[in-house]
């Protein structure tokens, strides 16, 4: 395995289990020294003293002859996301990369759905996201360099029902890294996002036959029975390359990735249009325009039900 | 007017003391919809409440023969958000459509955005949609119709340099509009987003510098949407948010409209463009992406904001 990153220091951010562990583990087996980030809490978000995941990730990339060390703030506090960033300073010297792997879920259909149950998922997801990046940010832009890779997923980009508030963080998590990237790749900074599909503990909670339901082309229906492998690890050997140099020049991108599947995401455009040179459309003009030259292909993804 | 195509229907409009949901409002109002006119009435930084812009939409509609009531409840928590809905019940019996144009702007590079800064964009703009969202969609699914309108921004859904803290919060309105078609279309409910452009008293908030920069990386083709010279009052977003709310636009759901002067387009939703994939089962080696991604995935792919030399 070649020690692509080495000399680079990483924070991996729920780096205790799932993919953020498969990151950290795979990042320090190519040469990075890495920060491991888990509050070790449990999926509901209460908190477990009995388990230090953070620190068993340390332990295992010690047994490898890497380097880490445990960090177990959470992310959701903005003074963690700089007390995190300065901990990779003091002990390592150096921040070259930040992945941004944590996560809860709190599914529930919208006109169910608590304020709380809304305000934990936008604050651990998009807040956190912004706290940690934010402060390397800073760093990142006196060093000239640095690459951040965050977490976005299809239930946001794409819409799954029954997760409205993880739905508006992890499609607010793509803009966020959009505006980043322009923010920062002036200087030498890149910033990508990846909508991982793995099975781990965060998504055990979803039902088998929601989980059927996952949208996108592939010919995918779950992750157990139709041979589609989708083991956290699988998302770590991208997260690398675009940590590595490889990557210098990749930024404000969205890619899928899964078991042996990277895909590229098409970013929104304007596809069907009509325009008019001076003024704009009316009501009546738009009765018409609209159905013919704008429309005509949309599909509803949720068509109403008969009920009578 | 040939017809009035929200006839019968009751609206809450926000942030409809001034620009874009002033516009709906009085359009909305125009096509026989009665309209709760919500604006807390604040200036650009927050302060200042005033009753006076919602009072003045509000007199606008009632002198042009239609029906509105004034409200100046902050779109932010549920129980702000359920007194709006209230007063549309009390006020009219019902309601039937929800626009919610609400804003403000603190924009800042990433690495100079306070808390603050990113917490009041992200209450305001994200967690304003999805206050009132929620109980109205406890209603519209009780009555089996409804149209929500929410308002997004090629600033997240493209990205724009400068606005980390309002593009995570529209592209997340994207995201949330997905899931609410989603969840309530089988209802018969529908939620759809427009992303304006529109020259209004938020977009005069941006600073020079910023306005600068953006020109500069237009002019060096970075940007990413066409710049076209086009007039863009805030009456344009209006029509489009009119036929939405609509009857005759029963079958939209979960789609982007990017209205602007002249033009109006429906938005692409995100989805696979390019794929590899190994024949045998995962994972990737590293070597192995490093090989094919620059004459694959990396083709042609553009960093919208090369380092300066």
């Amino acid at each position: 395995m070649t020690e692509i990153l080495k000399d680079k220091v990483a924070i991996v951010t729920g780096a205790g289990r799932g993919i953020g562990r498969g990151i950290a583990l795979l990042f320090a087996r190519h040469g990075a020294r890495v920060v491991v980030n888990d509050p070790g809490v449990n999926v509901d978000g209460s908190t477990d003293d009995s388990s230090r995941p953070a620190a068993q990730v340390v332990e295992e990339i010690e047994q490898l002859g890497g380097q880490a060390v445990a960090n177990y703030d959470s992310v959701a506090d903005f003074h963690a996301g700089e007390s995190l960033v300065r901990q990779a300073l003091t002990t390592f010297g150096r921040l070259d990369s930040v992945v941004t792997s944590h996560g809860i879920l709190r599914d529930r259909m919208i006109f169910n759905m608590s304020e709380q149950e809304w305000g934990d998922v936008i604050n651990v997801h998009l807040k956190g996201t912004f706290n940690v990046v934010k402060h390397a940010c800073s760093h990142f832009r006196d060093q000239k360099s640095g690459s951040i890779v965050t977490m976005t997923s299809e239930s946001g980009l794409i819409g799954n029902a029954g997760q409205a508030n993880y739905g508006a963080a992890k499609s607010g998590i793509a803009g966020f890294t959009k505006v980043v990237a322009r923010d920062m790749g002036r200087y030498g900074v890149t910033c990508n996002s990846i909508a991982p599909r793995a099975v781990t503990r965060m998504t055990a909670t979803v039902s088998p036959s929601k989980r059927e339901q996952l949208p996108g082309d592939f010919a995918i229906a779950s992750a157990e029975g139709d041979g589609v492998r989708m083991a956290p690890e699988d998302v770590a050997p991208f997260s690398v390359y675009l940590a590595s140099d490889y990557a210098v020049n990749i930024n404000g991108q969205v890619f899928l990735v899964y078991g042996n599947t990277i895909a590229l995401m098409t970013q929104p455009r304007i596809s069907k249009a009509i325009f008019k040179p001076q003024g704009y459309w009316t009501v009546e003009e738009l009765r018409i325009a609209m159905p013919r030259d704008v429309c005509a292909e949309l599909v509803n993804p949720a068509p109403p039900r008969d009920t009578n | 007017m040939a017809e009035r195509i929200l006839d019968g229907k009751v609206a809450i409009v926000t942030g409809a003391g001034r620009g874009i949901g002033k516009a709906i409002a009085i359009l909305m109002a125009q096509h026989g919809a009665k309209v709760v006119v919500n604006d807390l009435g604040v200036s650009m930084d927050g302060s200042d409440p005033s009753r006076r812009p919602a009072d003045d939409t509000v007199s606008a509609i009632i002198e042009d023969g239609g029906s509105a009531v004034a409200n100046y409840a902050s779109v932010v928590g549920i129980e702000s958000a359920e007194s709006i809905i209230q007063e549309a019940l009390d006020t009219y019996g019902r309601l039937d459509i929800l626009a919610n144009p609400a804003g403000i702007l603190r924009d800042r590079m990433i690495f100079n955005m306070t808390e603050q800064e990113w917490d009041e964009v992200i209450r305001v703009h994200l967690t304003g949609h999805f206050s009132l969202i929620k109980p109205v969609s406890t209603i519209f699914r009780k009555q089996g119709a409804g149209s929500i309108i929410t308002f997004s921004s090629t600033s997240g859904l493209i990205g724009n340099a400068g606005q980390a803290n309002y593009g995570a919060a529209k592209d997340g309105v994207a995201g949330l509009t997905r899931v609410v078609a989603r969840d309530l279309g089988r209802y018969g409910v529908r939620c759809n987003c427009i992303s304006p452009g529109a020259d209004t008293r938020m977009t005069a908030s941006v600073p020079q510098s910023v306005r600068t920069a953006r020109r500069q990386r237009a002019a060096s083709g970075v940007s990413e949407l066409p710049q076209l010279e086009l007039e863009r009052p805030p009456e344009a977003v209006a029509p489009v948010a009119v036929w939405l709310a609509s009857d005759e636009a029963r079958d939209i759901n979960g789609q982007i409209f990017h209205v602007s002067g002249g033009q109006v387009g429906v938005m692409t939703q995100p989805e696979p463009m390019r794929v590899i994939q190994k024949s045998s089962t995962g994972p990737w080696a590293l070597e192995e992406i490093a090989a094919i991604f620059p004459s694959t995935l990396g083709r042609d792919m553009v960093n919208p904001s090369p380092p300066a030399s």
